[in-house]
Parts: structure tokens; sequence; C-alpha cells
């Protein structure tokens, strides 16, 4: 390659304009002070408790705020991105105010760790601090950007260790093959914490592991230096613009001082090493050149120290005196507005006809959502090729009716397919996105890392991001399915908060749930018993456009004897045993389907037990630390006075599902298994 | 050649211990030339255009970088003029912990006296090395002397002595 002159590109220190320097002296100054004074809030036992120092990252980040364009570029910045943050437009008191919680943080109001500065409102992200997954997210901002036809880049930024996770495998690997107009930066300072870089990956440049990716431009710059920073990132964003192809920015940095303030480098690096990364500081370098080059004289830069300083004095008076978060918010911003579904009150009707499969139900409501939504997309694994629409053609028809722009099949890869509906989400909140979380709900535990990141993100937001996702899963056995094909997840990822719960058992239940996940705000989890698909006992009437309210449970059978609280697959067994009780004792048991277990209509399920007197929990997942545990606790602490005997479980045993259907039947709970618990609980 | 016709300078950072060692032997194998010393701390661009020869010497850091200073002196140096000079190269780099860089620094600084429309004299064989990539390999030779301290520290005198022999056949 032909030798660019520095004195030729862009920028350079004998060419960009004096007030271009001006600006950037000043955001570099401003950071600096920010990230030497920021432990000081700490050691008075103010805040700020987490602060990863920036320094020696100067150049790298300077130039990702600087190519950052407000409300048309979209930036999920990490914790050590101080100066890309404030590069970006974040003053100094916000950045304070981030530092000690304050309730007017802009990034979380106090809610999110420090150090983790982020604009919603401008789309600078509130990320995690799973270092690395908002990877996901931004291939996931990417494609809305081709699916909108929007200009415009997506930049990523981490460090160089946390490539090594997985999921950034997945994130990039997605934005090869989609062509998503993303910018992967890797901030390389060497370490992750005490960790040598040669003890992640055998390239000594991560980004150097990616070449063999197609699509995907690779760059490299010194992100000590100011202006080979800013032409790269430049250089970068052009090409992903003009390509709709990703890249990525692999940035040599320092780091200056211990990788947080609970870290001690001293532990780890010699003396000789603490005064070379010292002796490479950008800002100094920087500093000198404005100097030597004869753009600024030494009382000018002083002059911009000063203003920096007075400026830092009061942004941290006005922080100081913001208000701390109220104790009594927590529970604001759990979950955004669901779709008010009241036409069918709590979600009963009376419709008689010819009944319906759930499979069919299922089907029927996602073609007439995504009619009547045009801003509705569908993914995941076998989704859509030719006649096969969904891993149990559950949507099937979908791609012809509404094309592979919106609906189209995912990589093998979960995390993926959940991570960039978080992503796609960020784009604009009247997007709804509904995902095959995973072929089998079993196969959903790769993306559980985007599952506890995005049922977070509206309460960490502060309410200013909500991912509007409904995770449809397969769930449940009674198919001889083994391992990964027959468990229950339920009660693991209720345990998360942040996130709606519902598992129908029926055509019609089935329906209406689905429609009012996919026109609500949040995230729904929609298992679905796929032993039930094609089952007759599922079938009903499904009135037209019928809705089902979140938090509302169906009392499928009215009985005195005993309540019978379920969901899922089981629901049918306990209308089973139902039956036969009345039929050969004449006791009347109720049934309750629960239909959703978060939020859980409690007041449903108390008027049953304070009507029979009697609860049995029966549900398909593990007795052991199953829901059916949280169930039985809120019968025994809300109904005690009422009860009549204990609170008793039926579901399965406390191991896997076996695969040959003679251990199936002895591990998973049955009409008998059911029969006769109950019998017992009358009785006693 | 009589020693008063080339004014030579070489040019390396006084504060290193490798570099600086390096430049001593140089210097003791090149008594026939009158060698300027100059810090690249401090150097002035301009004042290198008085020069026939440089002798230029840089470590690599950071993988595949120039040590700072010489970093900051290279949007002075691309504006001189050293048309009918000559520069010759001295490396020093780690070819184990950086086989993806070794010894780029003088690569880079090739590019840049070329620039300048200096000839580079010097280039030396990568026979004895190993390594996976380097800037300064050109034409598959490096283009100055590649030093190595970490790993071949008993090679240097020799690759030393026969480097100088080379420039003084050269000029
Ligand atoms: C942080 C760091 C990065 C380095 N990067 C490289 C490199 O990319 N290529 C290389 O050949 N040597 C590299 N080295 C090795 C140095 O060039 C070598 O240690 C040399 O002897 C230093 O010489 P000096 O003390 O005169 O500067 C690196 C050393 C350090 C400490
Ligand atoms: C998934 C995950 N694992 C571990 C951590 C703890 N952790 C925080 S920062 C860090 C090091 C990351 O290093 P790098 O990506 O190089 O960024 P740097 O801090 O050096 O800028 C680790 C391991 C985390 N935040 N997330
Ligand atoms: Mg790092």
């Amino acid at each position: 390659m032909a030798y660019i002159r520095r004195n030729d590109k862009s920028f350079g220190i004998k060419q960009t304009p004096k007030e271009t320097l001006e600006k950037w002296y000043y955001l570099m100054a401003l950071g600096r002070t920010l990230d030497e004074r920021a432990p000081n809030y700490l050691k008075q036992a103010i805040g700020w408790s987490y602060h990863a120092p920036y320094a020696g990252h100067d150049g790298i980040q300077l130039a990702i705020g600087q190519i950052f364009e407000k409300n048309i570029d979209h930036l999920f910045p990490y914790y050590r991105d101080m100066l890309t943050a404030i590069s970006a437009g974040m003053t100094g008191e916000e950045i304070i105010l981030n530092g000690i919680s304050k309730a007017t943080d802009p990034s979380s109001g106090g809610r999110h760790m420090s150090n983790h500065f982020a604009k919603p409102e401008w789309n600078v992200h509130n990320v995690s601090s799973c270092t690395g997954n908002h990877t996901q997210q931004a291939s996931g901002v990417g494609r809305a950007f081709k699916r909108y036809n929007h200009k415009g880049v997506v930049i990523s930024s981490q460090g160089e260790s946390s490539v090594s996770e997985g999921y950034v495998y997945e994130a990039i690997n997605g934005a090869s093959n989609e062509e998503l107009p993303v910018i992967f930066v890797f901030q390389d300072n060497g370490y992750g914490i005490s960790v040598p870089k040669k003890d992640q990956t055998a390239n000594r440049k991560a980004a150097n592991n990616f070449l063999g990716f197609k699509n995907l431009q690779v760059f490299h710059c010194n992100g000590k230096d100011v202006f080979d920073s800013m032409n790269t990132m430049s250089e970068a964003k052009k090409w992903v613009i003009e390509n709709q192809k990703p890249a990525i920015v692999h940035a040599s940095c320092v780091r200056i001082h211990s990788h947080s303030n609970s870290d001690r480098h001293e532990l780890y690096r010699d003396k000789g090493e603490l005064e070379y990364v010292q002796a490479a500081d950008p800002l100094a370098k920087y500093r000198r050149m404005l100097v030597n080059y004869g753009r600024f004289t030494e009382d000018e830069l002083n002059a911009i120290d000063e203003k920096v300083k007075q400026e830092v004095k009061a942004a941290h008076k006005a922080a100081l005196a913001a208000p701390d978060p109220d104790p009594k918010s927590i529970y604001d911003f759990l979950f955004p507005d669901a779709y008010a579904a009241g036409k069918f009150g709590n979600g009963v009707h009376t419709e008689t006809g010819t009944p319906v499969k759930l499979i069919e139900a299922l089907n029927t409501t996602l073609k007439e959502e995504f009619r009547s939504n045009p801003d509705t997309f569908i993914w995941g694994q076998d989704m859509a090729n030719k006649d096969k629409g969904g891993i149990f053609n559950v949507s099937k028809g979908l791609q012809q009716e509404f094309g592979p722009e919106r609906v189209f099949n995912g990589p093998i890869a979960e995390d993926y397919i959940l991570g960039t509906a978080n992503g796609m989400s960020r784009y604009s909140d009247k997007l709804r996105l509904v995902v095959e979380g995973a072929e089998f709900a079993d196969y959903f535990w790769p993306a559980m890392e985007q599952f506890v990141d995005s049922a977070h993100d509206y309460w960490r937001s502060n309410g200013k991001f909500s991912p509007n996702i409904t995770i449809r899963l397969a769930s449940g056995g009674y198919i001889g399915g083994g391992l990964y094909h027959s468990q229950n997840i339920e009660s693991a990822l209720a345990s998360i908060p942040g996130v709606r719960i519902v598992y129908p058992s029926f055509a019609d239940d089935a329906a209406g749930l689905l429609r009012t996940s996919i026109r609500s705000k949040g995230i729904t989890v929609f298992m679905e018993p796929k032993a039930l698909y094609n089952s007759p006992k599922a079938a009903t009437v499904v009135p037209d456009g019928f809705e089902v309210p979140f938090g509302k449970a169906r009392i499928r059978r009215q009985g005195t004897d005993l309540s019978i609280i379920t969901y899922g697959n089981t629901t049918h067994m306990s209308i089973d045993a139902a039956e036969r009780l009345e039929k050969e004792f004449g006791y009347k048991v109720e049934v309750v389907d629960i239909r959703s277990l978060v939020p859980l209509d409690k007041e449903t399920i108390i008027a049953s037990v304070k009507k029979t007197s009697k609860a049995l929990i029966v549900h398909e997942d593990k007795v052991f630390a199953g829901f059916g545990g949280e169930l039985a606790a809120i019968v025994a602490e809300e109904a005690f006075t009422y009860l009549d005997g204990p609170v008793m479980r039926v579901g399965a045993t406390n191991t896997p599902v076996g695969f040959n259907r003679i251990l199936e039947a002895a591990i998973l709970p049955n009409e008998q298994k059911i029969f006769d618990a109950a019998l017992s609980l009358i009785k006693y | 050649m009589a020693k008063k016709e080339i004014k030579a300078a070489l040019i390396y950072s006084f504060a290193t211990k490798k570099t600086s060692t390096a430049a001593k032997l140089i210097k003791d194998n090149l008594k026939e030339l009158t060698l300027k010393e100059i810090d690249a701390e401090s150097i002035n661009a301009n004042d290198l255009e008085a020069f026939d020869l440089l002798i230029v010497g840089a470590a690599t850091w950071f993988d595949g970088e120039l040590p700072t200073f010489w970093d900051e002196q290279i949007p002075a140096l691309e504006d001189i003029n050293l048309k009918g000079k000559r520069v010759a190269l001295f490396g020093i780099g780690n070819q184990v912990d950086y086989p993806e860089h070794f010894g780029d620094s003088i690569g880079l600084l090739a590019d840049v006296f070329t620039s300048t429309g200096a000839a580079i004299i010097g280039p030396t064989s990568t026979e004895g090395y190993t390594f996976e990539d380097s800037k300064s390999v050109k034409n598959n030779q490096f283009v100055g002397l590649m030093l190595d301290f970490e790993n071949q520290h008993n090679l240097n005198e020799s690759r030393i002595k026969s480097w100088c022999n080379q420039i003084k056949k050269e000029v």
C-alpha cells in the first residue's frame, strides 16, 4: 500500500483548523479533569464507587464521540467511555450526576452502576455491565437501519478482552452475514483487569481474529493519537455507510491507571511498565504537539485548562445539590404499559362454533397482527424456508405473505436472536418484535444473558427504553423428547424481575394472550405447550379479535370442594381428574388456569381457595423450586385462615426428563397422579 | 572516502536503554565517519536537511508503533526535503513476544523518509529471525538492521558489525 502522508490526511496537527483543535483540547481536558477527580468522590464517601479511568484511551474516545451524530447514529459506549460520552455531547455535570447516582442522572436516575454513561434521548444507549454484550444489540439496531432505510451508523465500543465472549462473535458473525452498518470498536489496553491479553486469544490484536469474516473491514489505529483515531474512525464510518457493511476498529491504547478503583495494578505491573504507560499519555502528547507545531501557546492552553477547572467546580456544586433517588420509586418502570386488552373483559367469552386447534389459533393471530401492524417482525431458527414456517410450523405461510424482510431465519445463536430483538427495539418504540427464542424452550439457555439484560432495560434506564419483544417458546414434554426437548423453564425465568410470562393451555387463550403480547410494550415470554398444538382437547372456538389481558386467570371448571391451581399441559389433566372425581365420588373440584404467571392473578386464586378451603397446585415442571412453590406460598400466606388442609403440590420429580416413554411417564405428572393427590387432599 | 566529505548524523533517543546501547556499538563500528549524535526526543526536523547521511534508530512499541516521541515528529519530518540524501535505519524489536509486528518501527520510518525524497540504504536479510509479519520487510528483506535484545542478544555485535561494513560500502 502506498504511503499516505499524515500531512495529507483529513486530520493532522498541521492541517486541522485551530477551532477544531481547540474544541478537542477542551473536551480532552474536561474529560481528564473528571477522570482524575472521580476517585475523590469515593474517598469522601459521596459515591462513584465504580470508576474505570479512561486515561490512555483519549484519542479513540475523542474520535468515537466526534464522529457520532446525535439522533442519526446510535452509540453503545462501555464503562470506560467517559471521554466518548463527553465528546458525544454530555456535560461535566451529567457525568458527575451519573457518577454519584443522582435522581437526575440522565443515564439511569441512579439505578445503574456509576461509569455507565448514557443519554437514551440521543441514542447514546444505557448498556449492561455484562461486558461486550451490547455488540448484539448494536447489530440489532443495524438491522433496523437496513429495514427502514436509515442512513447512519451504529457504533459499539468495548475493551479488547471482552471480545473473548461468545456473544461478541455471534454479533459480528450476524453483522457480517446480514451486512449491517455497525462499527465495532475494540479499545485495546492490553488487559482485562489483571489478565494480560495473551491469555485471551492467540492474535495480539483481537480484531485480526475476524479477518476471515466476509463483508467486514478491519481497521487499526493508534488509540493514543488523536489524529490517527479521528482519521480512522472517519474512514470507518464512511466505509460502513457507503458499503452498508460492518467494520471493526481496533485501537491500540494504554491503561495508565488501575482497572478501576477496586483494583491495584501495582500487584501485577512493574515500575518500568507504569513508567512507559505514563510516558505514552495521549493528552500530554497532544498538548506537546499543539505547542511544538506552533498551533497554540502555553498561555492559550493554560487558559483552557483554567476554564475547565472552573467549569468542573460549578458542575460539582450543581451535581451535589441534585436530588437523590426516592426509595419509594423502586417499583417505577418495572413494566412498561401493556396493551389495554378490554374488549373481552377479563379474557373470557361464550361464543360457540367450530373449534380450532391451538396451532392454528397462533398462526391466525400472528397473521392478523402482522397485517394490522407493518412494524412487526418475526425471526428464529427454522422460521421460514418454503413450506416450513417455524420448527413446529406455527408461523407457516408468514414469509409468503409478509416477505423475507419481516419474516426470516436466524442463525443457530439464541443469544443473537434475542439480542438483536433488543437492539431493533432501540431504533423506534413503534416496533413490535416476535422471536422464536429457541426451537425448544430448553434451548433458550444460551440466550439467558440477553434475557437477563433485557429484563433490566426498562427499569435500568429509568423508563427511557423498553425492549418490546414477544419471546415464543415451545415448551414442555409428553412427546417423548427427552432432555432439551421436554423440559420447563418458566420457574427460572420467573425469578427474573421485569418480564411477563404467560402460558396458555387452550386455543382461545393462546390467541388472546399472543395478541396482547404483540401489542404491548415490554417483554413477554409466551410459553406454548407444544404437546397441545394439535390436541383436540386444547382446540376451542376463538372469537374474532379475541383478547386476553395479562394477569387474569380463567376458571375452567367450577367447584366447591377443592381448588386446583394450574397452567399449561396440566390444565387438561386437572380438568380430566376433576371430572372423574365428580363422576366417581361426587366431589366438585374447581380448576383455575392461571394463564399468566407474571403478572399473577392472586385475587382469583385467593377467591377460589376461600370458596373451597383446599388448594392443590399442579404443574408440569419440577415440584422442587418450581413456580408452584410461589403459588403455594401465596396461598399459605394470604389465605391461611380459609384453609382446611395443607397446600399440596403435584409436578415432575426433581430429575431431568428421560427420553424413554417409560421414564418420561414416571417423571412427569399425569391425570392419575393429580387424581390421587386431589382425592387425598379432599379427604384430609 | 575522505572523512570530511560526508556529513552524517546518528539519531536515536538518548533516554532509551537498548536503542542507546545499539547506537554506541554502531558508532564504534563507524569510526571512519564523523557522526553527530542527535537526541530523537528533541529533533528540529529542519536541521536534518544539512546532513548527507542519517543513521536513525528506533524500537517498536505498542504492537507495531513507533515510540511516542518519534510518532510526534512525523508531520515535521514529512515536510523536510531530503532529496539526494541517504537514510540508514536500525530497529529494535522482540520477535518472540510480538511476532505479528516484529520491528515494525523502521518500516514506518522508511516510509516517512522515502516520502521526503531520501534513499534508504542498508537493507538486511530476514534469515535467522523467526516472526510472522513485519512492516519493516520490503522486497523480502528488512529495510535496515534489525536487532532483538530480548531473544538474540548474542547476535547483536556481529549483526551490527556487518551492517556497518555494508553502510561504509554503500556510502
Ligand atoms: C508494550 C510493548 C510493546 C511492544 N511492541 C513490540 C512490537 O510490536 N514489535 C516488536 O518487535 N517489539 C515490541 N516490543 C519490544 C520492544 O521493542 C523491545 O523491548 C525493545 O528492546 C525496547 O527497546 P528500548 O528499551 O530501547 O525502547 C514491545 C515492548 C513493549 C514493552
Ligand atoms: C460477562 C462479564 N464477565 C466479567 C465481568 C467483569 N469484568 C468487568 S471489566 C472486565 C475486563 C474487561 O476487559 P476489557 O474488555 O479489555 O476492557 P477494559 O476494562 O480493559 O477497558 C471484566 C472481566 C463483566 N463485567 N462481565
Ligand atoms: Mg482491556
